[in-house]
């Protein structure tokens, strides 16, 4: 065949009765050549490299070959094998080299490991499938096609200041038989709840760790209810490059890349962008008594951080550290996230425990940390999202400090603290919610960063779902089976009268408007607003903050609920509708100009007089006004006024005089417990309203036509 | 389990149908007799698969390979897919590249 006549389509050399040719060390990992495939691994001090084929599924390899010698440059051994059937070619590698821990070296040439460039890992194809504990090689490199037919399609690039992120679980979602879906808990069931995601009006889906994962490490029985326990959530990253298998519907084929491809593209032509949630601090090799699985036996001190004797260093909790500023894992950071953007045509990433990535080999905190720089500047990179969660397991917080390099933006851990406390309403909280609301300038404006540097969020997947915030003052963290010992105990949650379900209808009416009162606060506040899946619904957890480990009806969403709090529904609907037709809650500068044309500054805080907010201790009444100017079509001042009454009993609000040829409309009051949402066309016919006790009433100027 | 292939040429088609597993082994035997065809001229392709138990992730490729080399114009119907091959070419976005009919009454 003419196409493929080129010289180096041709082998140079025989072994083990396999045709091969000295490869190309770029890239990395697996690549197709003609008639063949390119192998390239890297190690330091491994000594010499053997490449271990397996014909999918098998016990043992099908061929083991030696790179020859002359095949390695520098660190890198490379070799073209021909003739390879790639379609149920599994891959790993054997490395020679000391093993001498107190100097950080761990090889082991018993161990076959896996290819960290792997693009697609076998071994864990359907979910919670009990593996073979024998298998001599468990996770398995295979070969992608990466061929997939894109149609034109290419990241959304939408505005940050104008994302409203919804942080969801792929098996979570729809995994329950509530969720009616045809391909429960994968990501074509995802995909099926793509119509539900639009009409709710969010843009941005954000996907907890999608990187393969294996349910089973530290898997258990817990000792009371004998059920199962996973490594559910998946933050415990096998392969930087591989999609889940087990989520895909189709991953008993292999053909999770194609799978999660086709959810890009589906989320992209709804307008929905997709945000990853990825886990670089750590993997999933664990500490010394962990299995060595890739890093480990491929190149220990480069990629883990060690202490002087060699042991690992536990930032992450979670019993190894990955040595993120070695310019070798740097690189391999890089490559990877290029990866998911130029071929997956990924929109964002959030980083778990995003400082580990900023400290240097020993641990010490960097000023300047080169991986979050080469990440700020990369060219593949320059317009997609980049979120740190800002602080570690190891005592670093930096929410406000993350080396930013005028790009990342952060989960505003102080944003959810805030709005917890003052929503229970806590005594001295509406000075610190007053900065909260116009997107944190106590700590982003000094260096020149903006209110969309804050991911604004008040639940996430870490801790009490909405519901439960509202519902319980204490974790019941049982079903993890570690004696409740687990998760966070500063919850700032508030129960509402009684711990749990109840029967008691005040409770419940009263819970139900704290939930309206806390998404009416996000969503009007300027950042970046998260929902937590089901939030909307008013999804519970019964009370566990912590479900990392749960893989039942606890943890998956309860669409029922949808039917059940179809009003609190209605509610955050009509909040992302407010919020999208608004302008001046996105507005994402500190110095705006504001409502120029009516005289209005950008953001002003109020009380229950206009124009004068009472910043004392023991105020819990606080109303802000955000405004802009709309040019083009629109042409007019865009106003909304909010008015927060977080005090056990009604508060009158006097309400700044509407600007000339506007009027007060009122859209949401929480008060109003048969109509939350406000009928079309309500206006507010006095200067002022009584606002209910823990109630949120929004205003926005109308024009009088 | 082997794979046979009956090819013929209709008016305005070609059709080929499968009897069979496509899985790594017999999809290259798919693939010749594809492009055994004149591809590129050809306005319609009918593959009938209802004799079809299982189909590897070369010959799903096998089909989207077909359409590539066919113009622009030209339609690639699929014919009596059974659930699970149909659910996999929804799902990893090949339906895009082919037509998926009950049977060839509905072309």
């Amino acid at each position: 065949m003419l196409i493929n006549d080129r010289i180096d389509s041709l082998p140079t050399d025989e072994v083990a009765g396999y045709k091969i040719r000295a490869g190309k060390p770029l890239p990395f990992g697996v690549s197709h050549v003609p008639n063949g495939l390119n192998f390239s691994i890297y190690t330091s001090c491994g000594t010499s490299c053997t490449l271990v084929l397996f014909e999918k599924g098998q016990p043992e390899p099908f061929a083991e070959i030696p790179f020859p010698e002359n095949y390695r440059i520098g660190d890198v051994y490379s070799m073209v094998v021909f003739d390879l059937d790639f379609e149920v070619l599994e891959y790993g590698y054997r490395i020679d080299g000391p093993y001498n821990p107190e100097q950080g070296n761990r090889f082991d040439n018993q161990k076959i490991l896996m290819d960290p460039y792997a693009r697609q890992i076998s071994g864990r194809d359907i979910w919670a499938t009990e593996p073979d504990w024998n298998n001599i090689y468990p996770y398995r490199a295979r070969v992608s096609f990466d061929d997939f037919d894109w149609e034109g399609d290419k990241p959304l690039e939408i505005a940050p200041n104008d994302l409203i992120i919804y942080e969801t679980h792929v098996r979570a979602f729809t995994q329950s038989p509530s969720a009616k879906s045809s391909f429960p808990g994968t990501y074509a069931g995802l995909v099926d709840k793509i119509p539900y995601l639009k009409e709710l009006g969010i843009n941005c889906i954000e996907l907890m760790p999608i990187f393969e994962f294996d349910e089973f490490e530290n898997s258990r029985i817990h000792e009371d209810t004998g059920e199962r326990l996973y490594n559910f959530w998946g933050y415990s990253t096998l392969g930087f490059f591989a999609p889940k298998a087990a989520f895909a519907s189709s991953g008993k084929f292999g053909m999770q890349v194609d799978e999660f491809k086709q959810l890009v593209k589906s989320f992209h032509a709804a307008g929905i962008e997709v945000m990853l949630d990825v886990v670089f601090n750590h993997t999933s090799e664990g500490n010394e008594n962990g299995p060595t699985l890739s890093f480990k036996g491929l190149d220990n001190k480069t990629y883990y951080m060690l202490t002087p004797e060699g042991y690992y260093f536990n930032f992450s909790g979670t019993g190894n550290t990955l040595n993120c500023n070695n310019p070798i894992v740097r690189s391999l950071v890089v490559d990877c996230l290029r990866y998911w953007v130029a071929e997956y045509h990924i929109d964002g990433f959030r980083f778990d425990l995003a400082s580990i990535l900023g400290r240097d080999p020993y641990g010490a905190p960097l000023s300047n940390p080169p991986l979050l720089e080469s990440l700020a500047f990369d060219p593949i990179l320059s317009s997609c999202k980049l979120i740190a969660e800002a602080w570690d397991a190891g005592g670093l917080y930096q929410v406000g400090s993350f080396p930013a390099f005028g790009r990342w933006g952060e989960w505003n851990g102080k944003y959810r603290d805030c709005a917890r406390q003052f929503l229970k309403g806590d005594a001295n909280k509406v000075g610190q919610i007053a900065q909260r609301i116009q997107g944190s300038p106590d700590l982003y404006q000094h260096s020149g960063r903006s209110p969309a540097t804050s991911i604004n969020f008040i639940t996430c997947h870490d801790g009490f779902t909405l519901a439960d915030l509202v519902s319980f003052n204490e974790k019941h963290n049982e079903a993890n089976g570690e004696g409740n010992r687990d998760g966070g105990n500063d919850n700032d949650s508030w129960n509402c009268g009684a711990e749990g379900w109840t029967e008691d209808v005040g409770i419940q009416s009263l819970r139900r408007k704290q939930m309206m009162n806390a998404l009416s606060i996000l969503f009007t506040s300027r950042g970046i607003p998260m929902l937590l899946m089901g939030d909307e619904f008013g999804r519970s957890q019964n009370g566990n903050n912590n479900a990392y480990c749960i893989d039942s009806s606890l943890s998956w969403v309860n669409w029922d609920l949808l039917e059940s709090n179809k009003k609190l529904y209605e509610v955050v609907k009509t909040l992302i509708e407010i919020r999208h037709q608004h302008p001046a809650l996105r507005v994402n500068e500190f110095e705006g100009n504001g409502a120029h044309s009516v005289g209005l500054p950008s953001c002003s805080f109020h009380g229950q007089q206009a124009w004068s907010p009472d910043w004392s201790a023991e105020s819990r009444q606080i109303a802000w006004m955000m405004t802009t100017d709309q040019t083009g079509e629109a042409n007019r001042a865009d106003i909304v006024y909010v008015v927060a009454n977080m005090a056990h009993y009604a508060s009158w609000f006097n309400l700044p005089e509407s600007p000339n040829g506007y009027r007060w409309k009122f859209n949401i009051n929480t008060g109003d417990e048969n109509q939350p949402v406000s009928p079309p066309n309500s206006f507010l016919n006095e200067g002022g309203i009584l606002v209910g006790d823990r109630s949120v009433v929004i205003f926005t100027a109308d024009p009088i036509r | 389990m082997t794979l046979s292939i009956t090819s013929a040429a209709g008016e305005d088609y070609i059709l080929i149908s499968l009897e069979g597993d496509v899985d790594t082994k017999t999809a290259p035997e798919l693939l010749a007799a594809l492009t055994a065809h004149d591809l590129a001229s050809a306005k319609q392709l009918r593959l009938d698969i209802k004799g079809v138990n299982f189909m590897s992730s070369a010959g799903l490729r096998a089909l989207v390979f077909s359409k590539q080399k066919m113009s622009h114009d030209a339609t690639v119907y699929v014919i009596g897919a059974n659930q699970e091959i149909a659910d996999v070419i929804t799902k990893t976005g090949l339906s895009m590249a082919v037509t998926m009919v009950a049977s060839a009454d509905a072309i």
